[in-house]
C-alpha cells in the first residue's frame, strides 16, 4: 500500500478523538497566539505582516538561548526554581520578540508609510525581513537543528476522557487562554486600548481627535511581538526544538488561524488558531500525517467561500467597551 | 587542506623568486624541475568529492576526514610516495555536480576520487566519470540503481551494499533475532524514507509472520508529529520502523515515549548521527540503528577500533557514518598507487575486478563486474548511554 494514494481512515480519527483533539488544542492556542500579532497589525494599518513568523522564530532563539547562555540549565527542574524559570524564560522571550517588532516597525515599515509607499511595497519589505532574520539565524546559529535542554519532566497530570493529559500540554494551553483574555481586556477597557480600536476604525479621524497614530502603531506592533514572543517560548517547551527557518509554518497557519476567525478581530484569532490546530489534527487522523497542512488550508478555503470576512468578521474596530 | 595551501604559497614563492632571478639574469633559471636528483618522491593526487558546505556538509566531512586519515596514515609510512587529498564541494547538489566535476575531470595529476557522497550527485557525474576512464569508490551512495547508470561502465564502485539490500537484511534481522509481532511504519514522505519504509521493508514483510499495524507519514518541515504518534500509541506495536533522517527520528523518538509508547524504535542508516541521539535525549536510549556501513567507534574490537583511535588523533573526534568506508576507499586507491598503477588508465584497471581487499576493514570488499560490492550483510547498532554501540552484523545471523 502506498501512503501516496489518499485513503480516509475513520477508525484513526474515531478510536483517538480526544487525543486529537487535546494535541490540537495545544498547538491551536500556539498558533492563536501568533495569530494575534497579525489581526492587530492588520486591524490598525490594513498590512499583512509576513515578518510575523521571524519575530515568533526569535522569541524560541531568544528562550533557548536564555536556556543555555543566561540561565545556564543542564537538567530538568521542578517545584519552585521550576516556576521561577518559566516566568523568567516567558519574560525573556517576550521582551526580545517585542523589542524586535517595534525596531522592526520603526526600521522597515516607519519609512514607507512617512513616504505613503503603497500597500504592495510593505508586503515585499515584510518578506524581505523575514529573509534577512532567517539567514542570520541561519550564519549564526547554523542550519541544523538546535535541540534545548529539557526544562522539566513532562508526565500526565490527569485524564481526561480516558486520554492522559501531560502538563506541558496543559500549561501552554491555560497560559496562551490567560495571555489572550488580558490582551482582549486591555484593548476594550484601557486608554491604549482605545486609541487602537479608534486608529483601527479610522485613522484620519482619530488624529484629529488627538490620538497619536505613530504611537498607536508602536503599541500594536509591540503587543503583537509580546504574544508572539510568548508563543515561541510555549512552542520551544512543547517541541524542544529550534531552526532557523522553523517560524515559517506555524506563521503561515497562525496567519490562516486569523483569516478563519476574521483578520482583524481579537477573538476571532483565538476562534480560529484553536478551531485551525484541531482540524488539522483530525485532517491528519483521516488523512495522515502528509494531509496536515493540505486539509489546514483546505477547510480556509471552504471557510472563505461560505464567510469572505472569515467566522467573526473583520472588526478590531467595532470592538466596543 | 593545510598540506596544500602551503605547497601553492611555497609554488607561488619559488616562483616569484624565479621571475626575480630571471629578471636579473636569463640563462640561470631556464631548467628548474620539480624532480629531484636523489631521494626521489613522487607526488600523486587524488580527490574527495562531496559535500563540505550546506545542509549535509556533516556527512560529507565525516567522510573527507576518513580519507584524510588513510592518506595521513599512507604519507606516514611511506617515504617515497606523497599522496595529496584534493577536496572539491559539491553541496552533495546534484545539480552543482557537473559543474565540480570538470575542475577535477581536467585536472590531471588526479588518479582516482574517493566519493561522490551522494546518490544524486554520483548519477549526475558518472557518464562524464566514464569518459574520462577516472576511478570512483563511493563510500555512501546507496541508491540500488547506480550500477547501470551507465550499462558497462567501469567507473563506478562502492564499497558499502545498496539500499535494497538494506531492507534485506532489516528484515532478517527483525525476522531472526528481534522478532516484533507487530510493527509500526512511520517514513518522512521522502524517497529515500518513504522507499526504505514501504516500497521495500513493508512489502518484503509480507507473509513473514510480523504483522504491520500502523503506516504514517510525517512532515520533516513541522515540529508536530502528534498525529502520528497518536495512532501508534493506539495501536500499541513491539517496535517501530523510521524511514527518514536523524532530526526528525531524535524528534520523532521523543514525541513517541513522551506519549508512554515504549516500543523499539528502529531506523536505518539515515538516522545513523549523533544528531539523533541530540534530538532525542533521553528517548534514544535502546533505539536499534541499521546501516550498509559498519561504524567504528573506539570500542570497537580490533582494525576498527585502531582505526577509531587514529581518527580521534588525526582529526580531533570521533569518525562518523560512512568515516569507515572512505577510509577503505581511500586505502584501495592508495594500495592501486603503491602497486605502480600511476595513470588513470591503470589505477581503474587495478581496482576494476578487486576481491577480498586485504585493507577493507569495515567489512570483506569484493567487486562485482557492475562496481557494486559482493557482500550484502548489514550492521546494526543500539544507542546505548548516549552513543553508538555495534549490536549485530546480520551476517552473522
Amino acid at each position: 500500500m502506498s501512503s501516496r494514494e489518499l485513503a480516509i481512515n475513520f477508525s484513526a480519527l474515531v478510536d483517538d478523538f480526544w487525543a486529537h483533539t487535546i494535541d490540537g488544542l495545544a498547538v491551536g492556542s500556539i498558533y492563536a497566539l501568533i495569530a494575534l500579532g497579525y489581526t492587530l497589525v492588520y486591524g490598525v494599518l490594513r498590512l499583512i505582516n509576513f515578518a510575523h513568523s521571524e519575530i515568533f522564530a526569535l522569541g524560541i532563539y531568544a528562550s533557548a538561548f536564555a536556556i543555555h547562555g543566561m540561565l545556564d540549565i543542564t537538567e530538568p527542574r521542578a517545584g519552585l526554581s521550576l516556576v521561577l524559570t518559566l516566568l523568567a524564560l516567558l519574560i525573556t522571550s517576550m521582551a526580545a520578540s517585542g523589542i524586535a517588532a517595534l525596531v522592526m516597525e520603526r526600521v522597515a515599515y516607519r519609512p514607507l508609510r512617512r513616504r505613503n509607499a503603497p500597500r504592495l511595497t510593505a508586503l515585499i519589505t515584510a518578506i524581505g525581513i523575514s529573509l534577512v532574520v532567517q539567514e542570520f539565524l541561519a550564519l549564526r546559529y547554523g542550519r541544523s537543528r538546535l535541540n534545548p535542554q529539557r526544562l522539566f519532566e513532562k508526565e500526565s497530570l490527569f485524564t481526561f476522557l480516558g486520554e492522559e493529559v501531560s502538563n506541558d500540554k496543559v500549561l501552554v494551553f491555560v497560559a496562551a487562554i490567560v495571555l489572550m483574555i488580558g490582551l482582549d481586556q486591555f484593548v476594550r477597557r484601557s486608554r491604549l486600548g482605545r486609541g487602537i480600536r479608534a486608529t483601527a476604525q479610522d485613522a484620519e479621524t482619530a488624529q484629529l481627535m488627538g490620538v497619536d497614530i505613530d504611537r498607536v502603531v508602536m503599541l500594536t506592533f509591540l503587543l503583537g511581538g509580546l504574544l508572539a514572543g510568548a508563543a515561541g517560548f510555549f512552542f520551544l517547551i512543547f517541541y524542544e526544538a529550534a531552526r532557523f527557518n522553523i517560524g515559517f509554518l506555524p506563521g503561515i497557519k497562525a496567519f490562516t488561524a486569523a483569516v478563519l476567525g476574521g483578520i482583524g478581530n481579537i477573538r476571532g484569532a483565538l476562534l480560529g488558531g484553536l478551531l485551525l490546530g484541531i482540524m488539522e489534527k483530525y485532517g491528519a487522523a483521516l488523512f495522515g500525517g502528509q494531509w496536515t497542512d493540505v486539509f489546514a488550508f483546505m477547510v480556509l478555503v471552504l471557510v472563505l467561500l461560505v464567510r469572505p470576512s472569515g467566522l467573526l468578521g473583520e472588526s478590531l474596530g467595532r470592538t466596543r467597551a | 587542506m593545510k598540506h596544500s595551501k602551503f605547497l601553492r604559497i611555497a609554488a607561488v614563492a619559488a616562483g616569484l623568486s624565479m621571475l626575480a632571478a630571471a629578471c636579473g639574469d636569463d640563462d640561470d633559471s631556464a631548467t628548474t624541475d620539480d624532480t629531484e636528483p636523489s631521494g626521489e618522491v613522487a607526488e600523486y593526487s587524488i580527490a574527495y568529492v562531496g559535500p563540505l558546505t550546506g545542509d549535509a556538509a556533516n556527512l560529507g566531512i565525516f567522510i573527507r576526514d576518513g580519507a584524510r586519515v588513510a592518506v595521513e596514515e599512507f604519507n606516514e609510512a611511506n617515504d617515497d610516495i606523497e599522496v595529496t587529498l584534493e577536496e572539491f564541494d559539491t553541496q552533495g547538489d546534484p545539480a552543482q555536480a557537473p559543474t565540480v566535476a570538470a575542475d577535477y575531470v581536467n585536472d590531471e595529476s588526479i588518479l582516482g576520487i574517493v566519493g561522490p557522497a551522494f546518490s544524486g550527485e554520483t548519477k549526475a557525474v558518472l557518464p562524464t566519470l566514464e569518459q574520462a576512464g577516472l576511478v570512483m569508490v563511493s563510500a555512501s551512495a546507496t541508491n540500488a540503481e547506480l550500477q547501470d547508470v551507465v550499462p558497462g561502465g567501469k567507473s563506478f564502485h562502492r564499497v558499502l551494499a545498496n539500499d535494497a539490500a538494506q531492507a534485506k537484511g532489516l528484515v532478517k534481522y527483525l525476522t531472526t533475532s528481534l522478532k516484533p509481532t507487530t510493527l509500526a511504519i512511520v517514513h518522512d514522505n521522502s524517497e529515500y524514507g518513504q522507499g526504505l519504509a514501504v516500497n521495500q521493508l513493508a512489502a518484503q514483510l509480507a507473509g513473514t509472520g510480523i504483522e504491520i499495524v500502523a503506516t504514517e507519514a510525517i512532515d520533516p518541515d513541522s515540529e508536530d508529529y502528534s498525529a502520528a504518534v497518536n495512532v501508534v500509541k493506539s495501536a500499541a506495536p513491539d517496535a517501530v520502523f523510521f524511514g527518514g533522517y536523524y532530526e526528525e527520528a531524535g524528534t520523532l523518538a521523543k514525541q513517541l515515549k513522551d506519549e508512554g509508547v515504549e516500543a523499539t524504535f528502529i531506523a536505518a542508516d539515515g538516522a545513523l548521527d549523533v544528531g539523533f541521539i541530540e534530538g532525542a535525549g533521553a528517548a534514544a536510549e535502546g533505539a536499534q540503528i541499521s546501516c550498509p556501513c559498519n561504524l567504528a567507534t573506539e570500542a570497537s574490537p580490533g582494525a576498527l577500533g585502531e582505526f577509531a583511535t587514529s581518527y580521534q588523533d588525526i582529526i580531533g573526534n570521533e569518525p562518523g557514518t560512512y568515516s569507515t568506508e572512505a577510509y577503505d576507499a581511500t586505502n584501495i586507491l592508495l594500495a592501486g598507487i603503491t602497486d605502480g598503477n600511476t595513470d588513470r588508465a591503470g589505477l581503474l584497471a587495478y581496482v576494476e575486478g578487486l576481491t577480498d581487499v586485504a585493507e577493507a576493514i569495515s567489512k570483506t570488499v569484493s567487486f562485482a563486474e557492475n562496481g557494486n560490492i559482493e557482500a550484502e550483510g548489514i550492521f546494526l547498532f543500539e544507542v546505548k548511554d548516549g552513543a553508538f554501540a555495534p549490536l549485530v552484523a546480520t551476517d552473522d545471523l
